[in-house]
């Protein structure tokens, strides 16, 4: 249990390091966008005849962060307001905190991100198996070059083709969006059938370039399992190729959990192509809105949430890890 | 698999075997190459495909004017003998398009995995030679560059540093790539330097210059080749998806700006007539990755004994 508590402590550490390391990063990408969006900012205010320390108030809400003083202490007001969820305020949407957009946002990626990812896990995993116990046949051999293709080939090729195919060539499935405007948003059928039918394309899309990764894994994780020791001697004892079967699916989805944990952190960055492609409003999107739109404060909450995430999801599949294999938990763990 | 082959990937991933017999043994290595190649009909079709787009990116835009002609009658025609793709929607042939693009893909990809393989390699090496707080240190900053995800990092660079020349494209792309190579590096080279012939270099009292450049280096070679291989396509990836979320600036003519434009601009989603050209740089870009995996499935094999077929 000390161990546990002790690598906790360690990776709580090294993740309050990193998004320290992220904040500062994106602290200074925004203080040093050419033309110093803010210093023009306070300017025109003082020019349209606002006081100076009311002007800089004002830049100061909407960027997070005051315009003047020196740039330590602009970074470490930045930092104060991070602290306190204080993100700033969004420019493309007056009035509204860069947070609230921002959590607006999320639902939008987190569901279909989700649902690809669990989707792509079960049938990746079940298919592997598969090809790794037939992999001299046909069908193990053609389920496992699926997966290299399917594994390199980059999601926006994927999400192009499926596009171009069910929404031009044969156009049975919406093109852009969340779902139809002429259904009330709300717990109606007619709203959820239509979010259902606009997320199948970006949802599929995900299953389809995750579901490669999740193959080869898996065949490679039971091929490994296979050639260990005890599986031999429990054919040697004679034991049901049921149980045999447990032996192995036991121990072979193992490295499958630690990995789906670490996909996990890909839950709010993890489709920005897919989101752009079928103008999906998630968090993907939104990154790419901020950008052309200047909105640096918005751009930087963003990049905070989509690596926190990975962070946070890298430290639970270590714990996780740590918890459900009895090897790593003995404290001989790798260094 | 006859003894020859065997001698000939040991002749070459260990480098170090004596100087008289070299010139047979790489005699040996290209025969075994050959004989790999030929076995599956599949690997010679990639390498074939990855020298036509090397030709392709080195030659291919010498055919064709610095403004491509364009034929305002015909927008989006389908395609033709003429125009085998089509044409684009200011009547531009698609394939020109394509040839003239590819340049610009392929050197920053070259760019891009050359440093992604120099920067791997050499951190790798050094913190799995040198091992203790170097290799700490060296460790710990590669596993946060592996955390901060690249696509969400590359936008947000785009708004401080308009990185659209090859050259720059490369660099940011290689700059924040080679976190992946430097582990497997370094895992690698401390398998090695474990084994007898590390260890008898060492007892030999050769220096850490010869250990790493004439020893352990050599047999990492096959490895590090592969690697920047798939770094190749990695690059490609990056910049095409780069230019398409059109984040950048369109300076030059590549297969991400022609997405862009086929997608957003040219609203190919929204008329049959406009696929050809949105297919073009999408089937450029996998038969591009087709190829690669081909020929880094045959590397696998003549590289490494263990996976070839009795």
């Amino acid at each position: 249990m000390t161990v546990l508590i002790r690598r906790l402590a360690g990776h709580l550490a090294r993740g309050l390091v990193m998004i320290l390391i992220v904040t500062t990063v994106s602290f200074f990408v925004i203080r040093s966008v050419p033309g110093d969006p803010m210093a023009a900012k306070y300017e025109k205010l003082v020019e349209q005849g606002m006081s100076p320390e009311a002007a800089q108030r004002a830049v100061e809400v909407l960027y997070g962060f005051a315009p003047s003083g020196g740039l330590w202490q602009q970074y470490v007001d930045y930092m104060t307001g991070l602290f306190r969820l204080d993100l700033g305020q969004s420019l493309t949407i007056p009035g509204v905190g860069v947070s609230t957009v921002l959590f607006s946002a999320a639902k939008w990626t987190i569901l279909p991100v989700l649902a690809g990812t669990l989707l792509s896990f079960l049938i990746g995993v079940i298919l592997g198996v598969y090809a790794a116990v037939r992999r001299s046949g046909r069908l193990g051999d053609a389920l496992a070059i699926s997966g290299s293709l399917l594994h390199g080939v980059p999601q926006y090729v994927l999400a192009l083709l499926l596009m171009a195919v069910f929404t031009t060539l044969i156009p049975i499935l919406p093109a852009g969006g969340t779902a139809d405007i002429m259904y009330e948003p709300g717990l109606n059928a007619g709203y959820i059938g239509s979010l259902i039918e606009y997320a199948t394309l970006p949802v599929l899309t995900y299953a389809l370039a995750s579901y490669g990764g999740w193959i080869l894994a898996m065949k490679s994780s039971v091929v490994t399992v296979l050639g260990d020791d005890f599986i031999l001697a429990a054919e040697l004892r004679g034991m049901k190729r049921g149980i045999v079967f447990r032996y192995i699916a036991r121990n072979a989805i193992l490295p499958l959990f630690t990995i789906l944990a670490l996909s996990l952190g890909t839950l709010f960055g993890g489709a920005i192509f897919i989101e752009r492609i079928f103008n999906y409003p998630g968090l993907g999107l939104m990154l790419i809105d901020s950008i052309t739109n200047r909105d640096y404060a918005l751009m930087g909450g963003a990049f905070l949430l989509i690596t926190g995430a990975i962070i946070v999801a890298n430290i639970m599949a270590d714990l996780f890890y740590t918890v459900i294999d009895p090897r790593v938990r003995g404290g001989e763990g790798a260094p | 698999m006859t003894a020859q082959t065997i001698t000939a990937a040991g002749g070459a991933a260990g480098g170090a075997g004596p100087g008289t017999g070299r010139a047979a043994l790489r005699r040996n290595f290209w025969r075994g190459v050959w004989r790999v190649l030929r076995r599956k009909p599949s690997r010679m079709l990639g390498a074939v495909i990855v020298a036509g787009f090397a030709l392709m990116g080195v030659f291919g835009p010498m055919f064709y004017p610095d403004h491509l002609p364009r034929d305002t009658a015909a927008l989006y025609a389908p395609p033709s003998w003429e125009h085998p793709f089509g044409t684009d929607f200011e009547g531009t042939d698609v394939l020109a398009l394509l040839i003239t693009g590819s340049r610009y893909v392929l050197l920053t990809a070259l760019v891009t995995a050359v440093i992604t393989v120099v920067l791997g390699a050499a951190i790798g090496l050094f913190a799995g030679f040198r091992r203790g707080r170097w290799d700490t240190v060296l460790m710990r900053i590669t596993d946060m560059k592996l955390t901060i995800p690249g696509l969400p990092l590359l936008l947000v660079l785009s708004t401080v540093w308009k990185f659209t020349s090859a050259l720059e494209m490369g660099l940011v792309l290689g700059l924040l790539g080679w976190g992946g190579v430097a582990r497997a590096v370094r895992s690698q080279t401390l398998s090695l330097r474990e084994r007898g012939f590390i260890e008898a270099a060492r007892g030999l009292g050769l220096s850490t210059t010869h250990i790493i450049g004439r020893e352990l280096l050599p047999s990492m070679a096959p490895f590090i080749a592969m690697n920047m291989l798939i770094s190749v396509t990695g690059a490609v990836y990056a910049q095409v998806g780069l230019f398409f979320l059109g984040v950048l600036p369109f300076d030059a003519n590549n297969w991400g700006v022609m997405l862009n434009l086929a997608v957003f601009g040219g609203g190919a989603m929204s008329s049959p007539a406009a696929l050809p050209y949105l297919m073009a740089p999408l089937l450029a870009i996998l038969l591009l990755t087709l190829g690669i995996v081909l020929v880094v499935d045959a590397m696998d094999e003549i590289f490494n004994p263990r996976l070839r077929e009795e």
